[in-house]
């Protein structure tokens, strides 16, 4: 396992009365892309603030290559960030801008042309050294202000939703440069977003967070596959989740009907959530499935429709399926075992690490 | 029904404009009188331009009030910008907005009272009234109209300008002269010309501090007009009528180059969303 190069312990940060940051701890390993993911408000970019040094901490420990990083002042970190807005510097043309950060360390001028190409180029703006930022569209700008940010060689780039001022396609394309940016340089990425999909598509961890808090972190196909709560279900991706109560391990209730599945480790008549993501539920005919529903409306979405339905008892049912249904008409879902994701209500991240320890341990012996 | 009622205001634009500019123009047309008073034009002579030329105590004096100008509007801008700078970033709301009001205070306060208590401070504190004295108060009158319009182009900046900056590792030195500074250029100038504009024309502060043998024209042109009507003085009025009809010419292309600058920026935004 390779250092830590930023290590949280116990950070909590209070603005006044408010409390933004609650007990954080994770450490960020060298060479991969973190993503921090949540809604707006929910602490993201204060953590981004404080690994930068522009906020301190309130309560615990932040280290950066082992050290501590109290009293570092930003200039003095290796660190950089790609800003929301881009931050550029509009009385500079992209030249200048890029070229900032090595003009303050006074570096030699035939050097400095030769770094600003370099960067350029690997962002793709080869030749657009005297373009004026305000002649550059909202793609460019991007570059240009990771451009900036790369140059200074920084083990650590931020980057702060640095796609959310950008349409559809051209975040799309983003994601895929950023990604294969990161993976071409072997620079820490550690961005922060609202939005779960590029989180999926760029990390190779994600943290999800809830007001001031880590609620789970994992791969983004862990988080996806196995959300340890109905919030973390609910945010990436679509969910349907419906109260159940587990019969005994690997035996579930809900919906009417008593259901094999994979999970286990809680009390017997445990009410829980359980989770399906609709692209698992398959329409057919009805009683040929596990649950009779009736489809009520149906969008299309261009790669699949979106079909809602309602079974007996009345929970909603959102499936994803290629193939076009009727409204109106009785069906049945038909979803396997390990489909269902069962969650324990109120767990913490911890307690389901050790849950799923125990009980896959019990189910190899 | 529409043009005549355009016509109506057209003409009362005219006569409204007639009666401000009136005066003016009246003083010009006799200052190229040929004889000595403004009762009767006889004919047309340089003769009171010449003597204005050849006076070379009013010479010294129109010097010494550009020096004074000068001098006092380029101290002022450097201190209030730095004002500014520093009522910008005071933290707390309140706090920035006690100090703004403070600056507001001495801008709409009289100018009587100002110069009337610069009086009593200086001689209470024995300072000896002269180009000094004059200097120094023009230098104070002039710093809350550079922090007033200095201060708009501090909030008009993105902050995070600053940040990414700091970010890219520059130190609170370099992020002034690098980016503050450049970002606020225009409400500098802006500061500069103003202070340079009151500092040349300001009459009621200046009469309170000269001492014996130092003067600027706005003084020196009350005393004389004072001491009888001498057709000198409507030369000397033409001249400065001039230089400030100058100043504003330049101030309109400079603002001018700046909205142009922006229209720019604005129509290239729009080519970039278009495409």
């Amino acid at each position: 396992m390779s250092q830590a190069i930023i290590e949280f312990k116990e950070v909590t940060k209070k603005y006044g009365e408010e409390t933004v940051l609650k007990n954080i701890n994770f450490s960020i390993e060298k060479g991969l892309f973190y993503t921090l993911l949540g809604p707006s408000g929910c602490g993201k970019s204060t953590i981004l603030n404080i690994i930068a040094g522009f906020t301190d901490t309130t309560q615990g420990e932040v280290k950066l290559n082992q050290k501590s990083a109290e009293n570092l002042p930003p200039n003095k970190r290796k660190i950089n960030t790609v800003f929301q807005d881009y931050a550029l510097f509009p009385h500079m043309n992209v030249f200048e801008n890029v070229a900032f950060g090595l003009k303050i360390k006074k570096m030699d001028k035939n050097k400095v042309k030769e770094k600003v190409k370099e960067a350029l180029r690997m962002v793709q703006l080869e030749n657009y050294e005297t373009r004026e930022i305000v002649e550059m569209s909202g793609g460019q700008r991007q570059r240009v202000a990771i451009a900036r940010a790369l140059i200074n060689e920084p083990d650590v780039l931020l980057l702060d939703e640095p796609l959310s001022a950008l349409d559809l396609k051209l975040r799309t394309d983003m994601q895929y440069e950023l990604r294969e940016l990161q993976q071409r340089l072997g620079i820490t990425f550690i961005y922060v977003t609202h939005d779960q999909e590029e989180a999926l598509a760029m990390s190779d961890e994600i943290f999800v967070m809830k007001a001031g808090e880590i609620v789970q972190s994992g791969t983004p196909v862990d988080i996806y596959d196995e959300p340890i709560n109905r919030y973390v279900a609910d945010f990436i991706g679509e969910s349907n989740i419906l109260k159940g109560q587990m019969v005994e391990d690997y035996r579930v209730a809900f919906g009417g009907n008593v259901f094999e599945c994979v999970d286990g480790g809680m009390k017997p008549e445990e009410v829980v959530d359980v989770a399906i993501r609709p692209e698992d539920l398959v329409l057919v005919p009805e009683n040929k499935g596990c649950i009779n529903v009736k489809i009520d409306t149906q969008l299309f979405r261009g790669v699949h429709y979106e079909i809602i339905a309602y079974d007996a008892e009345g929970n909603e049912w959102m499936v994803h399926s290629t193939h076009k249904a009727e409204v109106g008409k009785q069906v049945a879902l038909q979803f396997e075992s390990y489909d269902m994701h069962i969650m324990r209500i109120g767990e913490t991240e911890k307690e389901f690490d050790e849950r799923i320890e125990a009980y896959t341990e019990e189910g190899n012996r | 029904m529409k043009k005549k009622s355009l016509k109506l205001s057209n003409l009362y634009l005219l006569l409204v404009f007639f009666l401000l500019y009136a005066p003016i123009l009246y003083l010009i047309f006799y200052s190229f009188n040929e004889g000595g008073t403004m009762n009767e034009f006889t004919g047309f002579t340089w003769e009171h331009y010449g003597a204005v030329f050849e006076d070379t105590r009013l010479i010294r004096i129109a010097l010494d009030t550009l020096r004074i100008a000068l001098l006092s509007s380029l101290f002022a801008t450097t201190i209030g910008t730095l004002g500014a700078i520093g009522i910008y970033f005071v933290r707390k709301y309140k706090a920035q907005q006690a100090l703004l009001s403070m600056n507001n205070i001495l801008l709409v306060s009289p100018d009587v009272i100002i110069g009337a208590s610069f009086l009593i401070l200086f001689t209470v504190v024995g300072f000896r009234l002269g180009f000094l004295s004059v200097l120094l108060s023009h230098i104070a009158f002039s710093i809350p109209i550079v922090v007033l319009m200095v201060l708009p182009k501090l909030q008009e900046m993105n902050d995070a300008m600053i940040t990414a900056a700091r970010d890219l590792g520059a130190n609170s030195w370099q992020v002034l002269t690098k980016i503050i500074l450049p970002s606020i250029t225009p409400g500098i100038l802006a500061g500069f010309f103003m202070a340079f504009t009151y500092s040349l024309d300001d009459f009621a502060v200046t009469f309170f501090v000269t001492g014996n043998g130092f003067s600027t024209l706005s003084v020196e042109i009350y005393s004389r007009a004072r001491q009888g009507v001498s057709l000198e003085i409507n030369a000397l009025s033409t001249l400065l009528f001039l230089v400030a009809l100058f100043l504003v010419i330049g101030y309109y292309f400079i603002q001018r180059n700046q909205q142009s600058k922006k229209l720019l920026t604005k129509n290239q935004a729009r080519v970039v969303s278009t495409r």
